[in-house]
């Protein structure tokens, strides 16, 4: 990844090499008044690159990244972000890191220049340096003559680029995410996705995606952490994910128990899981199997399509994911 | 569209004008980085200039420039009497008390909202305390800001009295003279700026709709005066059918009428003013003349006033925001 020289560039990111954690944290717990765990002795380390944060609604992601961004106070443990003290150096933490929050925070009634060049100021840079990086991180997000006029006049699509653009403005090492994908449509979603994965590849930028959603980060991310009641389920690379969990769902109109006895008999082991049969996808060979047991059949075909596990069953207890389709045949 | 720009990736990137741009690719900033002191600067800045509707619409300066306008007005004109009768009438430090407390209220009222309740309406703030500032840098920031806006609301009149009168003086000396007269002014133009500011501000944090805090200021202001004003007068009725005071025309008014003064702001502002020796008297009805031996409540008063909303606006920072 591209190491930048700024002056306040901590220098942990290049001198520990690429393994080096962006964010790490001890035994961190934060208790809300209730009493509500929302971080329950969480020790994880993030690496550069692309991380997704996952974990279902209430997981404890979004407290997370406020406990990192120094904006609450963890009741216990600790964390780190770039080699500093989330506690004692909050202010260069926030310097250093971008952060886009999961709710809407745009005032409709200015324009997107204004918007994201005043923010460019308050994240500290001089007047000047920040009209001209508005401009370019409004361009890199995709937004070109829309930036002049008002955000209430803007999709959702584009003011999701917007509150990105704010977060990108003041150049940060560290982005952190919260749900960027919210209440956006398939294709503002894959172009979200898109951004996001330019920002941490092109750009050299590390990005942590919180999200609840698996089947979307695991598109572009090379690392996933999965929090589940405040506490890490599991944090690996990507691919030692994806090896064990792909699975091959296929539909035909009529002939279900023929088709499972046939691919049985080619060594597939299928379950039924309502009007589908999975299979695990070893790789290529698997598709042909498949195709030729239906081909021979003369079967009607509906649907065949590669999937993954949800994330419930993916992380479900400190085993392996649950890779055979047995596991997935409990579900629903 | 806007997708196919951000597909486009690096390379040449199509704009929607059918020409090409040449896209660079994103570059890093290696120049200069603001301390937070300077950031918070930079937002005071901000928010002095959207306090006068700078920087925005056309509509967010209607009231701003409006309100200014009036509040010169009597300088104006008195700057154009003096050319013929030779003597300033207007006073520099109660200046003209009915229409500046009016008008104050009026810009209060629809300025203050402008710097806080959008700022919470639009929930713009976790992007603020997610930056090198800390807590209370952001109200810190609102409230000098509003404060200098009220500054240049009540001096620049002030000031526009004082060059029309010099203008007409003959000598040093007189203009020695209105000099001295101006400073007090100047300093009771400060006072009134801090207090009602705070006020006006620790109001507004309260709500993200602009409507209430505006009406919430406005209603603040206007009833505790009224309230004021009519139980000073009844009081002072009271007093004189009991006879128990003598009351001249600036005679001591009873010590219930002191009391009842320190419910409004702008009453307990001339209640200080006097006290600090101001030395303009307001008569009519609903005044207090002098305030007397009281003049250190009033003080207090206007101290708790204060406290008060600086406590109000320190507490509502700490929490809003962050969820």
């Amino acid at each position: 990844m591209t190491v930048h020289s700024s002056p306040l560039n901590p220098g942990t990111l290049s001198a520990g090499g690429p393994a080096a954690a962006v964010i790490e944290t001890t035994a961190l717990t934060k208790r809300y008044p209730g009493p509500v765990t929302a971080l329950d002795g969480l020790t994880v380390a993030v690496e550069p690159g692309i991380t997704g944060l996952v974990g279902s609604n209430g997981a404890g992601k979004s407290t997370l990244i406020k406990v990192l961004l120094g904006l609450l106070p963890p009741t216990s443990g600790q964390a780190k972000v770039l080699g500093r003290d989330c506690a004692s150096e909050a202010s260069q933490i926030r310097t250093l890191t971008g952060y886009m929050p999961e709710h809407d925070c745009l005032p409709p009634d200015v324009s997107a220049t204004e918007f994201v060049t005043h923010l460019g100021r308050m994240s500290g840079l001089p007047a000047t340096a920040a009209k001209e990086r508005a401009a370019e991180t409004l361009r890199h997000v995709g937004l070109y003559e829309e930036r002049y006029r008002q955000i209430g006049t803007y999709s959702t699509g584009m003011k999701q680029r917007v509150k990105l653009a704010q977060a990108l403005v003041g150049d940060p090492r560290l982005l952190l995410l919260d749900e960027p994908t919210n209440g956006l449509d398939p294709a503002g979603r894959a172009t979200m996705l898109e951004l996001i994965a330019r920002i941490g590849g092109e750009f050299g930028i590390a990005v942590v995606v919180a999200s609840h959603l698996l089947g979307e980060v695991e598109q572009i991310c090379d690392h996933l952490v999965a929090i589940d009641g405040g506490r890490l389920l599991r944090a690996a690379s990507m691919s030692s994910f994806t090896q064990a969990s792909q699975v091959l769902a296929i539909e035909v109109e009529e002939g279900t128990d023929r088709l499972a006895a046939e691919l049985a008999r080619r060594g597939l082991q299928p379950v039924a899981q309502q009007r589908e049969l999975l299979v695990r996808l070893a790789g290529e060979d698997t598709f042909d199997t498949v195709r030729d047991a239906i081909a021979d059949l003369g079967l009607p075909l509906n649907r065949m399509e590669q999937r993954r596990h949800r994330v419930e069953e993916l992380f479900r207890g400190d085993q392996a994911p649950a890779a055979d389709p047995e596991g997935a045949a409990h579900v629903s | 569209m806007s997708a196919d720009h951000t597909m486009a990736g690096h390379g040449l990137a199509p704009r929607s004008g059918g020409g090409v741009i040449h896209d660079i690719g994103y570059r890093s900033y290696e120049g200069e980085r603001l301390s937070r002191g300077r950031i918070v600067l930079a937002l005071c800045w901000h928010s002095l200039r959207s306090a006068f509707g700078i920087g925005r619409g056309v509509k967010a300066k209607i009231v701003p420039v409006l309100t200014f306008a009036i509040m010169c007005l009597p300088a104006v004109v008195d700057a154009v009497v003096v050319n013929r009768t030779g003597t300033r009438q207007v006073s520099y430090d109660t200046y003209t008390p009915a229409i500046r407390i009016l008008v104050m209220i009026v810009f209060l009222a629809a300025q203050a909202p402008e710097l806080v309740s959008r700022d919470l309406r639009s929930h713009v703030l976790p992007l603020y305390f997610a930056r090198p500032i800390s807590r209370l840098d952001y109200p810190l920031a609102k409230l000098t800001a509003f404060i200098l806006a009220c500054l240049a609301m009540i001096e620049i009149p002030l000031l526009i009295l004082y060059l029309g009168t010099i203008a007409q003086a003959h000598g040093g000396s007189a203009i020695w003279s209105e000099t001295k007269a101006l400073i007090p002014g100047l300093l009771v133009g400060l006072m009134w700026s801090v207090l009602l500011a705070s006020i006006a501000l620790a109001i507004a944090s309260l709500t993200g709709r602009r409507a209430y805090a505006t009406g919430g200021i406005a209603i603040f202001f206007l009833l505790t005066l009224t309230l004021g004003r009519i139980l000073i007068r009844v009081s002072i009725q009271s007093a004189a059918i009991h006879g128990a005071v003598g009351l001249g025309p600036v005679g001591h008014p009873p010590p219930a009428a002191q009391f009842y003064a320190l419910i409004s702001p702008f009453t307990v502002l001339d209640g200080v003013r006097q006290w600090l020796g101001g030395a303009t008297k307001l008569s009519g009805p609903g005044t207090i003349g002098s305030p007397g031996s009281y003049g250190p409540l009033f003080g207090v008063m206007l101290l708790v006033f204060l406290g008060a909303s600086l406590a109000i606006l320190a507490a509502r920072y700490r929490k809003v925001g962050i969820s």
